[in-house]
């Protein structure tokens, strides 16, 4: 039985047991029923919403009994509002054990937690999830016989725990030997909540490292630096330098720099530095942009300087000079090359681009300041002084998109040809965060 | 002196009958190695170029005792007054020890005698080479003297030239230094840095530029400079070319960086030499102008067979050292020498300084025929066989010392310091390989085109045949090429060997046919099949030498031939076994071949520049 059939189910017998709250469309926080069903304790029947959560929400009523709620919500007001940190939540967490010694209304209270996470930053501690797992009471929910298991278990407190799971998946924490036991202990080991914990376990392990291009948990929030990142993320040359030709002039905590003196960071390798010593100065080389890079949940922007492909009539064909290598010959006097069987490459028509010299992040995306990384880039490149630049610029721009700005924003200028993409991975990016 | 007479008087012996339609200028043996056999050549022609290293190079009475009077001097000298510890630790050879190696006349020891000179012989050379290697940064100054500081003259230098420079080189009043080197070029001709411009009254050049790691860098008074020189071409177009000048330090602008503190050979003096706006007179250009790249070539490839006796010289005094020390060393109340892992490393040793030294005889007799063979490849084995094998002999040496052979007290840590170097100068050994490899397959190719163009063009006869010959050699051939049997070259007793070498010789040459037919000229980028064709190469010429030594010595009784034999056994039979595995290694789908793993391996860590796998005790969870 697929998962989501089982949740789905799930849902049905909470319904038919009669304990139905509905959360609010918004998200909102909604609570225990009092209880209707013989075993309602158990049994506490909100479906809830969650972002992170991969299961459709079934159509609730929209009822919202307000005191439940206040109880849970009070629990996590308590602390002073300046201290929104994990002894706060665990705080929480703890007194809820407390007051409520039967841990009455405890899906609820997991799901309000699960929500509340992101605002305390302890969304990505393992020990907090394992501490939320904890006030599942133990042993009641487990299977007692193999109907049980067939017929889903107290499904709402499973769904419940594999929303946790879920969340711990969704912001990349990986279970341990202390979830497992938990697991074990409130469902028992044939539940679904413990199949998705081994599913984890088995995935997340495969996963983790399977991007060759990591990217940094926690992004630096100095533009300067942020920059810096994306350059040497997208360089493959790893003897390329970085170079920061204008710091921005008023380091706001916000990371807007004064529009009049943005950030001016680039990087070119040895190799761009050869290429456009030798570039013909009679062509042109361009500065085109902005182009965006998304380095996890920010998106940042880029200018290359490139130049158009040289005709096949102009290229220079590399032979080798006669007298070239003191010991040994670099090509043999024969008159046969390499026979047609030995020859493994497959036939791939390669589509030939121009060579790109150097690639820069700025604050600003106008020509001023893009001339003023050319300017930067002729001290180090003195050819660069009488090749003519051309700007091929697209649209204004703005500024480093904020992290959880949300809808309202409109993305900054997408260059032509990109925009559906970069709309994708926009809401893509929302799902993921808000 | 008798060196020249001595010459011409082993050539009526060995050469006249040899030369049957050889291209001039080919090795000798490695063509005769690797190239007839494809070609299935008739027997007289096998016999023909034989010849040259069947039987073993001799020298006569005469010119041996004349060796023996210098050897035994200098030997002398060696052990008694040189302090190599002294001058290792305080990194400079003493004066008083330069003066008497002056007055040995070692500075001009391949000058020839009008210009005051030893004129030695390339064997006398090498056997005074066994012993002047007793000392490395001795050796080392000597032969950046004159196997490439002053060779140059000798080799490309006018009349005029050898007259006013060689008498004082040869003396030792001035010492002579090579420089080639720049910090931008190594192997690089064409990156050479340093420029040489012709004045506006056409009688001087004046030179600019550094060069780098200049052995009698400080001490020189003539250094071979190469430099870049505009030449107009035929076509009117003007390009760089490099010339060799003799510069003087008289000459003024040259000065010297610091001296560099090496790993090893403490005692030579390597430097930096500046030229800026030196003034060097037109008729200092050595060879042709722009015909510089030639020179350096030649003196590069003249100066290497050496290493082979000087090596082996090195390798008897360090088995002298260490076999007292095991037999005097006593563990569980038994010497050292009674177990079998100490054993086993005297043997090594053996083997090896057995085979440099007849691998570089070998040569140098070929060298001394008259007609001045190319032997450039020969020499080019014999530098990497004994530079290797004295890195591996002497660690094994240091093994058997254990803890007190790795202290300053004892030789052995400064014998491998010194040991290291031989591995990087005059031609790393990998470059060298590339070197042996692609002359002998350049050779083989031009040979082979007929046959190959055949092939390639899908002629049935020729694939027939080559179908049918290749079914009979799996099916177990027995290869003879004549060198033993009745008539045979080599000695019955090491027939055994002989029949090896005769098979690696034939399968590799079959191997080579392969692989011209696979890659044809661009194997130039196969590195690493290169290294293996250099290896079995070098195996064969070593075998070679071997069988051709061990042969004359049973034949002439010397004393404990039957100590060379075992060693030439050994030696074949390893070398044997290791060529079996080369040429499998060279086989496109055999499993030995990991060509294509390794490729990927060091792409990967060059990509990322680091050593990429995860820590065993990482976690994923």
């Amino acid at each position: 039985m697929s998962w989501a059939q089982a949740s789905l189910l799930a849902r049905g017998l909470c319904r038919g047991w009669g304990g139905i709250c509905g959360a609010a469309l918004t998200g909102a926080p909604f609570s225990q029923v009092p209880p209707q069903a013989p075993r309602g304790l158990h049994c506490s029947t909100a479906a809830h919403h969650s972002d992170s959560s991969l299961v459709p929400r079934p159509p609730e009523p929209p009822r919202r009994p307000a005191k439940a709620l206040a109880l849970h919500e009070e629990l996590f007001r308590q602390a002073p509002d300046g201290a929104r940190d994990k002894a706060s939540f665990v705080q929480a967490v703890q007194k809820f054990g407390q007051h409520n010694v039967h841990r009455r209304g405890h899906v609820d209270f997991i799901y309000l937690a699960l929500r509340k996470m992101r605002e305390y930053g302890v969304e990505r501690d393992l020990a907090v999830y394992n501490l939320l797992l904890d006030v599942f009471p133990k042993e009641v929910f487990r299977p007692r016989s193999v109907l049980h298991s067939i017929f889903i278990h107290y499904p709402r407190q499973q769904e419940c725990g594999i929303a946790v799971l879920e969340q711990m998946e969704n912001h990349g924490v990986m279970p341990n030997k202390e979830t497992e036991f938990l697991l074990l202990q409130i469902f028992g080991r044939k539940s679904y909540p413990m199949l998705k914990f081994l599913r984890m376990k088995l995935w997340f392990s495969r996963f983790k490292n399977i991007n060759p291009f990591p990217v940094p948990r926690d992004l630096p929030q100095d533009p300067v630096e942020l920059a810096r990142l994306g350059l040497r993320h997208m360089e493959p040359d790893l003897s390329a330098r970085v170079t920061i030709y204008q710091m921005p002039s008023s380091k706001d905590s916000t990371g807007a720099a004064d529009p009049a003196e943005p950030h001016i960071v680039g990087i070119q390798s040895p190799d761009q530095q050869a290429a456009l010593a030798r570039h013909n100065p009679a062509r042109p080389i361009f500065v085109e942009g902005p182009f965006s890079l998304w380095l996890r949940d920010k998106c940042v922007y880029y200018h290359i300087l490139r130049a158009d492909l040289l005709p096949p009539e102009e290229r220079e064909v590399e032979e080798i000079p006669e007298e070239w290598n003191l010991y040994y010959p670099m090509q043999l006097d024969l008159d046969y090359g390499r026979s047609s069987w030995d020859d493994y490459e497959f036939d791939i028509d390669e589509v030939e681009e121009g060579p790109v010299f150097a690639i820069c992040m700025a604050g600003a995306h106008d020509q001023a300041t893009l001339a003023k990384w050319i300017q930067g880039l002729q001290e180090t490149n003195p050819a660069l002084a009488e090749i003519p630049v051309v700007f091929r610029l697209a649209g204004s721009t703005g500024e480093l998109l904020a992290p959880s700005s949300g809808l309202e924003e409109p993305s900054p200028p997408p260059p032509e040809g990109q925009e559906d993409e970069e709309d994708s991975q926009q809401q893509r990016q929302q799902q993921g965060q808000s | 002196m008798t060196s020249t007479s001595s010459r011409c008087r082993r050539a009526e012996g060995s050469r006249l009958e040899c030369v049957d339609g050889q291209e001039p200028g080919a090795s000798p043996v490695v063509q005769r190695l690797s190239l007839q056999i494809p070609l299935r050549q008739p027997r007289v022609r096998q016999f023909g170029s034989r010849k040259e290293v069947f039987p073993f190079p001799e020298v006569g009475q005469e010119e041996l005792n004349e060796i023996n009077q210098f050897v035994a001097p200098v030997e002398k000298f060696f052990t008694e007054e040189v302090d190599s510890q002294k001058i290792d630790r305080e990194g400079k050879i003493p004066h008083e020890t330069l003066e008497k190696l002056k007055s040995l006349g070692l500075f001009g020891m391949q000058v020839p005698e009008e210009y005051g000179g030893l004129g030695l012989s390339n064997t006398m050379y090498a056997r005074l080479g066994e012993i002047i290697s007793l000392d490395a940064s001795i050796a080392v100054t000597l032969a950046a003297h004159q196997a490439i500081g002053l060779k140059g003259i000798i080799l490309a230098g006018s009349e005029a030239q050898k007259a006013k420079y060689l008498p004082k080189l040869a003396s030792g009043e001035h010492i002579a230094a090579f420089c080639l080197t720049e910090p931008a070029s190594g192997s690089d001709a064409a990156s050479i840095q340093t420029r040489a411009t012709l004045s506006e009254d056409k009688k001087h050049y004046v030179l600019n530029g550094s060069k780098v790691w200049i052995t009698n860098g400080a001490r020189a008074n003539i250094f071979t400079v190469f430099a870049k020189t505009s030449i107009v071409d035929s076509d009117n177009s003007v390009k760089d070319k490099i010339t060799a000048f003799i510069v003087e330090r008289d000459f003024g602008g040259v000065t010297n960086g610091k001296p560099e503190d090496k790993l090893g050979i403490r005692g030579s003096d390597t430097c930096e030499v500046h030229f800026e706006n030196t003034r060097v007179p037109v008729e200092n250009v050595l060879g042709e102008v722009g015909g510089g790249f030639k020179v350096a070539m030649n003196i590069l490839n003249s100066g290497r067979f050496s290493m082979g006796s000087a090596v082996a010289g090195m390798l008897k005094k360090l088995i002298e050292m260490t076999t007292e020390y095991a037999c005097m060393r006593k563990q569980f109340n038994r010497s050292l020498s009674e177990f079998g892992l100490i054993q086993e490393k005297f043997a090594l040793m053996a083997q090896k300084a057995y085979v440099m030294e007849s691998m570089a005889y070998l040569t140098a007799g070929m060298l001394d025929q008259p007609g001045f063979p190319d032997c450039s490849i020969e020499a080019a084995m014999v530098k990497v066989f004994s530079s290797e094998g004295a890195w591996q002999c002497v660690s094994e040496a240091l093994q058997v010392f254990g803890g007190s052979g790795y202290v300053k007290d004892c030789p052995l840590e400064r014998i491998l310091r010194d040991a290291r170097i031989l591995l990087i100068f005059e031609g790393t050994n990998e470059i060298l390989r590339m070197y042996i490899a692609l002359t002998g397959l350049q050779h083989a190719g031009r040979i082979l085109t007929a046959r190959i163009n055949e092939l390639k063009r899908g002629n049935v006869t020729t694939i027939m045949e080559t179908v049918g010959q290749r079914l009979r050699d799996s099916l177990g051939r027995t290869v003879d090429l004549g060198l033993t049997g009745k008539l045979g070259a080599v000695h019955p007793t090491v027939a055994d060997s002989a029949n090896k070498l005769e098979e690696n010789v034939y399968y590799f040459g079959r191997t080579v046919e392969t692989l011209l037919l696979r890659f044809g000229k661009t194997i130039v980028e196969e590195q690493m099949v290169l290294k293996r064709v250099a290896n079995i190469l070098i195996n064969l010429y070593g075998m070679t030498a071997v069988l051709s030594r061990a042969s004359r010595s049973i034949r002439v009784g010397l004393r404990n031939h039957d100590h060379e034999v075992l060693l030439a056994n050994m030696f074949c039979t390893e070398a044997y076994y290791q060529n079996l595995f080369s040429l499998s290694q060279l086989d496109k789908y055999a499993p030995e071949n990991l060509d294509e793993q390794i490729k990927k391996v060091s792409q990967q860590i060059l990509e990322k520049r680091a050593y990429i796998c995860a820590h065993p005790l990482d976690r994923t969870s």
